[in-house]
């Protein structure tokens, strides 16, 4: 190392320089009209350079991880009363898993490291906003919040009193806590009303086989740091599926953190996922044919007295045939469906059953086949045989803390069915909707395009949207009452998988909003307290912090603290911490022996919009990584973090056999068109040899036509060109479920970060 | 010329300097407009960054480290060149003498400028000079780059006086023949030059030490140009033969360079009593040389990969024998032998044509070799994950044409300053050895015939 | 003190999620470079994730590999600088000053692991995503190089409070943010001169080998080897 001198300056030097800096910062601020700005008193009690951590709760997916912020002091323009000007302020600068949070464990995953840029998205909507032009042509104007509260009073007044005929319908991605008991209650307090919940990626299968085998409407909770043997069946767990941060720790324990036992992991799914890249094997299954694998496994298990039918209670008894033996699904007679081969699947039988606890997952495309309630339910009474239901290695349900006891009655309906009926009822009659409140969803961008729910929204009376961007469908809004970031305000969270304790996640705002933003549950309550009447009884609380502080009091009421004497203490301790945890106690999967209410179900070959002749390819969607279901698309972090198998950034691709590409004459990066009966989009081409030949593979989350500079006009959305046909027994959107065709346009581009697809990796082996 | 007169030689060599045609103005501002773009469009990258260029990760030295080891190269014309000439006492080095030793000053000056036109922070360059700084540190004398600032300097330095010394004596004549401000700026060159039996002794003397010196700092030159590559662990670039390979390839691509300048010379200044077919045919035999040595480099330096069969090397290998940059491979095979060494070894074909032909393809040939051997390493250096690939920029394309075009504007300028002949050595030659020059002459021009 | 800091990446944890490539980018103030700028291969993530695939399909198999700067001790990149501003720190790492860096892009082509990345323009925030910076690393200017520094900052804190506190930094108490992130623990970091510190023991694990240890680079992170599933011995 070279020495490096001291600096020596003198003091006169010292004089000489800052009078030249300072008069020349002096001329600067005379001429930047960023400095003639007026500074607000500066929030208190930060010391410059110093950080400290603040619990929050990670929002940009519904696994609920927990968060610490990293807070530091600094400069920002802040809007305060109209005005903008500086201010002194504790700034979140990084986002990082809390310890203490039982789901996360510290650990984070890349799409909740990037929720940061939420908070600083150069494109948030800074203030209320009025449509000022055409529907959708994305004119607005800024408007104050008092004229923007008085435009929306004026109508929901009218709606609430009965002078206006038509429904108040509120649209919302998926909430818990006591920010969704105040929008239901909120929506309930209307005679005519209905509450419909939307996100793309809902588990909506899962939690319906779940409540139908296991008496559970949850995603299960998985136990895989205990778990010998993995069979998943499509689900995605490492990547984007469920709870990812939390099914990552199990996966690292269950491969080397207990000395000596190294659990084994197969996958089935016909297109190889992040997740069945860590497979010891992977097998490529037909589309659908995932229940038949799972009662294949199964009939092993029983033929061969490896585990006894009568073992999976009322999980099996669900599946028709079950106490049979189900001979049907023998190996051999399911091999041509499935593709995989009879001593195959004999084999993984066997291993599965000699190295307890074996858990069963599925879980993304295996659960949207018109078949999936089939598959998932055959996949529940599969983990019932393995003994691995309820218990440690396998699958399990917490007990979910429900904030608020008042149901009020609302007409209350999720999914893809409800959005899809939303729309057909606005295309019929549009004013039977009086006013349209969207916060969180997204359908026009996560919908088939054969819905024609943008259509239909156009129509709707009025639309008012809590939304902190201009997407696809808060362009179409009349109003725009922009809500806080998730780290500038109150959060409160009941995950319902991720951990068997009871959690409720709970943190202040992290840091002071920037913009003239209000959280949406305040507005709620703003709007209640002056609507009156049953909405002032039913929603007591003048904020929405009261309002959780009040959930934490009944919590408190029922739970019991060990650690807290009194309920204040509790409440604080809480906030402390990121939230209360229950102990370790994992609610009984199922009663053995008891009767299950559901019907049972049998084996139905999956349906696939388009017919094979014409539409040879099976068009498989999945989430991407990076973009989840598209609603991170807008940061420039994700855009720009490689997708970690095809490595791409900053748009879409569609991935294909290279045998499927070579008789197609197309090339990589070629630019294709891929054709379902429903619509047509074009993408670059990515030739990998993880997938089956018959299938086509995109991801899901570009093709934004308006979401933020970064996400627009890039690339394609799959989920357009979708069979508007849904998963049976559900009402679930079958995504997985369209046949498509593909033909070459010509050259096109991808952007990789990785050079090659096909060379050999360095051999570390190597002394 | 062994007709001509000392008086005649005079009016010969020095008419350049006096007369200058119209055609000689097009050409200068059309070279003038280039360098000016050229000129511009770096403004452009500093002011923008590099990002202007078509680098990337991995590639990180392109065109303009091709640009700087190709003019650092052709600097080898002169000096090295005119000094072997001179020690080996050549005679008919005479008129080649002082145009081989511009382009090495000028061809080192554009070379040596690439370093800095590469920069991140070109702003910041003179912190590769050691002087006691206020950031408290020296340059790091284990960097080869700073190897390279040392020998090119001191090239640099040792061919401005190679170049000057044998100029005072001309400079005296034009000082002697002109009038006005001619004479007062080219006494001012001649350095008091009055052409004592003294000052002719001691001019002699330091042309040959200069000439003895020059030649190890010149092998310096290109060998430490050739250690920016060896001296990283970089498949392809890590190779002991590169030292030697590198001055080879320098002295090549410097003789073809010296018979292009000197068929334009020869051409544009009337010259061709001067520069005669034996000059061409001399250099066009060394040129064969040097042609064969570089082959024999490539053939040692890739048989030796190809047998190594390390696997990073390998895929260096192939990418350039059979892949992307084959093209490129095989045309500098081409150019930098396949045509040559017919031209040149056919006594028929070894014209004042041919060996320009030759000369012309060895110049391309062996920018290419450059660029081939600093671009294809890095395009598949170790993990195959982080592979890439290179296209030039505009930016760097023009930059490129701009040095060429400097060159040439340069040497048109120096041409009509100084005589581009030396006089004084031609004289000296013809009256030393007059009669023994006259029969080789007659000599060699009857064997290779006509002009 | 003496502290030689390295890292141990068990690759047979690592899923490839690539949330350290993330929580990197938001440590260390790493700018995206935007579409056009990774077309031309100018994207900068310090962390990556390799992924290479193995056979055809259907027996098609897939390798992660994390691959940050190797904090060799006989690093290549360092001895070429001609300015030192690459150059080894006393606690064993690669460090890069960036104010000393003229921008000869030596050094990145000197390192076999290609893990430096150059500034080809000023890196631009669309404000206010300028607010996200850490305030603890320095933001690079155009034409110098930039690469990992195992966090420099957080050790520095972490050194600073132990100082203060009069005690040597504790066994994991450092973590960068790559580390920190990694939702399977694949990661460990730690002081390799202390043999007790988990990263050294793991490093001394069986499985464990260096990247390219053959060019002689002396590598500080040891990757531990995927393991294949045997039936019979975990039985």
């Amino acid at each position: 190392m070279p020495p490096v001198e001291k600096n020596r300056m003198q003091r006169r030097d010292f004089l000489k320089i800052s009078a030249i800096t300072g008069a020349s910062a002096a001329l600067d601020a005379c001429g930047s009209p960023d400095h003639q700005l007026i500074r607000f008193i500066p929030e208190e009690d930060l010391i410059p350079g110093v950080a400290t951590w603040k619990p929050s709760v990670c929002t940009v997916c519904p696994a609920g991880c927990g968060l610490l912020v990293r807070v530091m002091e600094g400069d920002a323009e802040v809007v305060r009363n109209g005005q903008l000007g500086l201010m002194q302020m504790g700034l979140a600068k990084k986002l990082e898993g809390n310890p203490a949070h039982p789901i996360n464990q510290g650990k984070l995953c890349p799409r909740g490291q990037a929720g940061l840029q939420v908070t600083y998205h150069p494109d948030r909507i800074r203030t209320p906003l009025m449509r000022s032009g055409a529907r959708g042509s994305g004119e607005f104007k800024a408007i104050s919040w008092d004229e923007a509260m008085k435009r929306l009073m004026a109508q929901l007044s009218s709606l609430h009193s009965g002078n206006s005929h038509g429904r108040l319908v509120f649209l919302t991605s998926s909430l818990r806590g006591q920010r969704k008991n105040i929008a239901v209650t909120f929506t309930g307090a209307f005679k005519n009303s209905q509450y419909v919940e939307f996100a793309f990626f809902d588990e909506r299968v899962v939690r319906t086989a779940n409540a139908a085998s296991f008496r559970h409407d949850a995603p299960p909770t998985v136990d895989l740091s205990q778990a010998n043997y993995i069979i998943s069946f499509g689900a995605n767990f490492l990547g984007t599926w469920n709870s990812p941060v939390a099914q990552s720790l199990g996966y690292g324990q269950m491969r080397q953190g207990r000395p000596g036992t190294r659990g084994k992991f197969v996958q089935f799914e016909p297109r190889i996922s992040q997740t069945g890249a860590n497979a010891d094997e992977w097998f490529a299954c037909a589309p659908g044919a995932e229940g038949l694998l799972a009662l294949g496994i199964a009939h092993v298990l029983i033929a061969d007295k490896l585990r006894p039918a009568s073992s999976a209670g009322a999980a099996g008894e669900l599946v028709e045939g079950w106490s049979g033996g189900l001979a049907e699904y023998a190996p051999e007679k399911i091999e041509a469906q499935t593709g995989v081969k009879a001593e195959t699947i004999t084999r993984i039988a066997h291993e599965a059953a000699a190295h307890a606890p074996a858990v069963a997952l599925i879980g993304d495309a295996a659960a949207a086949h018109t078949n999936s309630l089939f598959n998932t339910v055959a996949t529940n009474a599969l983990n019932a045989l393995l003994g691995s239901a309820g218990k440690p290695g396998g699958i399990q349900f917490g007990s979910v803390w429900n904030s608020g006891s008042g149901k009020s009655g609302v007409q209350e309906s999720s999914g893809a069915a409800a959005v899809q009926a939303l729309a057909a009822q606005l295309e019929s009659d549009p004013s039977s909707v009086g006013a349209l409140l969207i916060y969180g969803a997204n359908p026009v961008f996560a919908t088939p395009a054969a819905w024609r729910v943008r259509q239909s929204l156009e129509k709707a009376p009025l639309i008012a949207s809590f939304g902190s961007f201009i997407d696809e469908t808060s362009i179409l809004a009349d109003l725009i009452l922009p809500d806080h970031s998730s780290l500038e305000s109150w959060i409160e969270d009941t995950p319902d998988s991720g951990s068997v304790r009871t959690v409720v996640s709970v943190a202040p705002p992290a840091m002071l909003p920037l913009h003239d933003t209000r959280p949406m549950p305040d507005v709620l309550l703003d709007l209640a307290h002056e609507l009156g009447g049953n909405l002032a009884t039913a929603l007591p609380w003048k904020t929405y912090d009261d309002a959780i502080q009040a959930d934490f009091a009944a919590l408190y009421k029922e739970k019991g603290s060990k650690d807290a004497k009194a309920a204040d203490d509790f409440w604080s301790n809480a906030q402390q911490q990121g939230g209360w945890w229950g102990p370790e106690e994992p609610a009984a999967a199922n009663e053995p022996g008891g009767k299950s209410t559901a019907v049972p179900v049998k084996y139905a070959p999956a349906q696939f919009d388009g017919n094979p002749g014409e539409f040879p390819f099976y068009f498989m969607p999945f989430p991407s990584q990076m973009l989840y279901d598209g609603s991170l698309a807008g940061l420039p972090w994700m855009q720009e973090a490689p997708d970690p198998m095809s490595t791409a950034m900053w748009g879409t691709w569609v991935e294909l056999n290279p045998s499927t590409a070579n008789k197609l004459g197309i090339k990589q990066a070629d630019l294709v068109e891929i054709t379902s009966q429903h619509g047509t989009l074009r993408a670059p081409t990515m030739i990998t040899p993880g997938i089956a030949p018959d299938v086509i593979a995109m991801p899901i989350g570009q093709g934004h036509e308006s979401f933020t500079r970064y996400a627009s006009n890039r690339g394609a959305n799959p989920i357009s060109i979708l069979a508007p046909i849904s998963v049976a027994g559900t009402g679930a959107l079958a995504w997985a479920a369209t046949r498509v065709k593909i033909s070459r346009v010509g050259e096109g581009s991808v952007i990789l970060f990785g050079a090659s697809l096909r060379e050999e990796s360095p051999d570390l082996k190597h002394r | 010329m062994a007709t001509k007169t000392p008086e005649q030689i005079n009016e010969d060599l020095l008419r350049p300097l006096s007369v200058v045609s119209p055609r000689y103005f097009v050409a200068l501002a059309i070279f003038l407009a280039v360098v000016i773009v050229a000129g511009s469009m770096f403004g452009r990258q500093i002011y923008d960054g590099l990002g202007v260029t078509g680098l990337n990760r991995p590639v990180f030295w392109a065109f303009y480290i091709t640009n700087f080891v190709f003019w650092i190269g052709l600097s080898h014309a002169g000096t090295l060149i005119s000094a072997i000439l001179r020690l080996c006492n050549a005679t008919w080095r005479r008129p080649v003498t002082r145009c081989a030793e511009v382009i090495t000053v000028f061809s080192l000056s554009i070379g040596a400028s690439f370093p800095i036109i590469h920069l991140g922070r070109p702003w910041l360059a003179f912190w590769l000079f050691p002087y006691p700084s206020e950031r408290g540190i020296w340059p790091n004398i284990r960097s080869p780059l700073l190897w390279d600032f040392f020998a090119i300097n001191t090239y640099l330095i040792g061919s401005v006086t190679f170049l000057l010394l044998p100029m005072l004596p001309d400079f005296a004549l034009i000082r002697d023949r002109a009038s006005g401000f001619r004479k007062r700026v080219y006494g001012f060159l001649a350095l008091g030059w009055r052409g004592t039996p003294k000052q002719w002794h001691r001019l002699e003397t330091a042309m040959h030490i200069m000439a003895i010196a020059i030649i190890p700092v010149a092998v310096s030159v290109h060998s430490i140009v050739s250690w920016d590559f060896a001296m990283a662990p970089v498949p392809m670039w890590h190779s002991t033969i590169f030292a030697p390979y590198f001055v080879a390839g320098a002295i090549f691509s410097g003789i073809a360079a010296l018979i292009i300048a000197m068929a334009g010379l020869r051409k544009f200044l009337h010259l061709q009593e001067y520069l005669r077919p034996i000059h061409f045919q001399n250099l066009g035999k060394l040129l064969l040389v040097m042609s064969l040595l570089w082959f024999y480099f490539v053939f040692s330096e890739r048989l030796t990969g190809w047998y190594g069969n390390e696997k990073y090397e390998m895929s260096v290998f192939w990418v350039t024998q059979r892949g992307s940059f084959a093209p490129l491979f095989w045309t500098m095979v081409f150019c930098n032998f396949l045509l040559p060494v017919p031209i040149l070894a056919i006594k028929k074909l070894r014209t004042i044509t041919g060996t320009v032909i030759a000369s012309i393809g060895v110049v391309i040939g062996m920018w290419i070799e450059r660029f081939l051997i600093i671009v294809p390493s890095l395009t598949r250096k170790y993990l195959p994950f982080s592979w890439g690939t290179y296209r030039p920029s505009w930016t760097e394309i023009i930059i490129t044409a701009g040095t060429f075009a400097a060159m040439a504007l340069l040497y048109m300028l120096f041409a009509k300053v100084v005589p581009i002949i030396a006089v004084w050595e031609l004289k000296a030659g013809q009256s030393v050895e007059r009669e023994h020059l006259e029969t080789i002459l007659a000599a060699s021009e009857a064997e290779a015939g006509a002009d | 003190m003496g502290h030689q800091w390295g890292m141990v990446i068990d690759l047979d944890r690592c899923t490839g999620c690539e949330a350290c490539v993330v929580a990197c980018h938001a440590e260390n103030n790493i700018a995206t470079v935007g579409d056009k700028q990774a077309a031309g291969g100018r994207a900068k993530h310090w962390i990556r994730v390799e992924r290479y695939y193995e056979g055809d399909f259907p027996d098609v198999k897939v390798k992660f590999m994390p691959v940050l700067c190797q904090q060799c001790d006989a690093a290549p990149c360092e001895p070429v600088c001609p300015t030192f501003a690459s150059y080894h720190t006393d606690e064993g790492l690669n460090g890069q000053i960036y104010n000393r860096c003229i921008g000869t892009r030596y050094c990145a082509n000197a390192c076999p692991y290609n893990v430096r990345f150059f500034n080809f323009y000023n890196p631009a925030w669309d404000k206010p995503l300028d607010l996200q910076l850490n305030p603890d690393v320095s933001v690079r200017e155009v034409g110098v190089m930039e690469k990992c520094t195992f966090c420099l900052q957080r050790i520095k804190a972490a050194e600073i409070e132990a100082a203060a506190e009069k005690r040597d930094v504790k066994d994991g108490e450092i973590q960068p943010a790559c580390v920190q992130s990694c939702p399977t623990n694949a990661m460990v970091f730690g002081d390799l001169s202390d043999p007790h510190s988990r990263a050294s023991r793991m490093a001394a694990s069986s499985r464990g080998n260096k990247l390219m240890e053959e060019l002689g680079t002396r590598p500080k992170i040891t990757y531990l080897q995927r393991e294949s599933w045997n039936g019979d011995e975990n039985a």
